[in-house]
């Protein structure tokens, strides 16, 4: 059995998707949370000087997405043959594009305002697209099973209902898909336990 | 092509633009496999009479058994898998998926400079890009290459994957815009030089038409 070593900031941010795989596959791992005075002193540490990182049996694993997407295989949370696994990733880069595009971080209100009302829909109809593509008329993105495609949406919903709380109204099957997860015995568990924080 | 062939092989279509960008990466994949397939191209004036054709209005998208997926690393990597040019079990597919996320980052820094509307803005952000974001990234790329590169030429466990491939595409085309970029880097220069080697991708090199993009 690996041992596994998460470290992040104390927040759900690009490390939560992961959190939410070890909580779905009941897997235990360590958890470290820096908190912001620490960072600078632990950069340099790691591989390429950002977070989270996954340390496991010793070796470390930058990159939120190639972590999520590790974690997943070994815990059959990817898709269950090569074809589903694109159909999962697919998702996961439609959900990674409306990342790209969402100017969160900008001083300028009126184009956050901008994205919220008139680009972001575009998006979840892009990703709505996909999950009734994929998911054989069921509630989860690929297959009709829960995959990481799921969860990262879950944690990603979260983050858009926080900036915008009606952004999912007209967007039926994506809340549909958010509540399935919530469903899930050993998530709503951890959802339940789990810090509250900002991000 | 008998019915049980056509079963057990799958066909496969990708639809592109006529250039490189981040679809030249899964071509570059069927040329290292050495797998037929329908290379379908579209000029830019073309392109929007096939829009709606695709699931996201994007292109890449690979067709592969009459199912389309679009997005240019799920594409990628799912031919990547298939011709096990991938990694050769889940922990080396996760270094090769580092790898390559830190390659569409520099991707993703350097596009605003290439595709913005106004020439004098992208011009300062060219600057600072080739000036300081672009060596960053590479640094990045060199450190991930030593760590998991096992000692060889290649970014992950001593052969050929498609983490190699993209690296090779991406800087084709920032080295046709600053020849010099890679110059402190030998160990990244090396790499390069070592998928031009591949006697298929050699092959694939000579044959292709240059493009910018």
């Amino acid at each position: 059995m690996p041992s596994y070593k998460l470290t992040y900031f104390n927040g759900r941010g690009r490390a939560e998707i992961s959190r939410l795989i070890f909580a779905a596959a009941g897997q235990k791992y360590e958890d470290i949370r820096i908190e912001r005075e620490q960072w600078p002193a632990l950069k340099p540490k790691t591989p390429l000087g950002q977070m989270p990182v996954l340390e496991v049996d010793g070796v470390e694993l930058p990159q939120s997405a190639a972590i999520a997407r590790f974690l997943a295989k070994q815990f059959h949370l990817a898709g269950k043959d090569n074809l589903e696994q694109a159909e999962v990733d697919a998702v996961i880069d439609t959900i990674s594009d409306i990342n790209t595009a969402w100017p969160a971080s900008s001083s300028d209100e009126a184009l956050k305002k901008k994205f919220l009302t008139e680009d972001l829909a575009k998006h979840l109809q892009n990703l709505e697209t996909l999950g009734k593509l994929y998911g054989k008329g069921g509630h989860f993105f690929v297959g009709n099973q829960l995959t990481w495609a799921d969860l990262r949406f879950y944690t990603f919903g979260q983050t858009c209902i926080e900036a915008a709380p009606d952004c999912l109204n007209n967007f039926s099957w994506l809340e549909q898909n958010r509540a399935e997860v919530e469903k899930q015995p050993k998530i709503a568990e951890y959802l339940k336990n789990r810090p509250k924080t900002s991000f | 092509k008998n019915s049980i062939q056509t079963t057990l092989m799958p066909s496969y279509k990708l639809s592109y633009f006529n250039g490189r960008g981040v679809g030249e990466v899964s071509r570059l994949i069927f040329a290292a496999a050495g797998q037929k397939y329908e290379d379908v191209r579209y000029e830019v004036d073309q392109w929007p009479a096939y829009k709606a054709e695709m699931p996201l209005g994007q292109m890449p998208v690979l067709e592969v058994d009459g199912i389309k997926l679009p997005q240019s690393a799920a594409i990628a990597r799912f031919l990547a898998k298939q011709f096990h040019l991938a990694g050769k079990d889940n922990f080396e597919q996760a270094k090769v998926d580092a790898v390559v996320d830190t390659i569409y980052d520099t991707y993703k820094a350097w596009a605003p400079s290439r595709f913005g509307e106004d020439p004098v803005k992208k011009e300062a952000l060219s600057k600072k890009f080739f000036g300081e974001e672009l060596p960053k990234q590479l640094q990045n790329l060199e450190t991930l290459g030593k760590l998991y590169g096992n000692g060889g030429h290649f970014f992950v466990g001593n052969q050929l994957t498609w983490a190699d491939l993209f690296f090779h595409t991406i800087t084709e085309t920032l080295l046709g815009i600053n020849a010099d970029c890679l110059n402190n880097f030998p160990w990244l220069k090396q790499n390069r030089a070592e998928v031009e080697k591949q006697p298929k991708i050699a092959e694939y090199l000579k044959n292709r038409s240059k493009t910018e993009l």
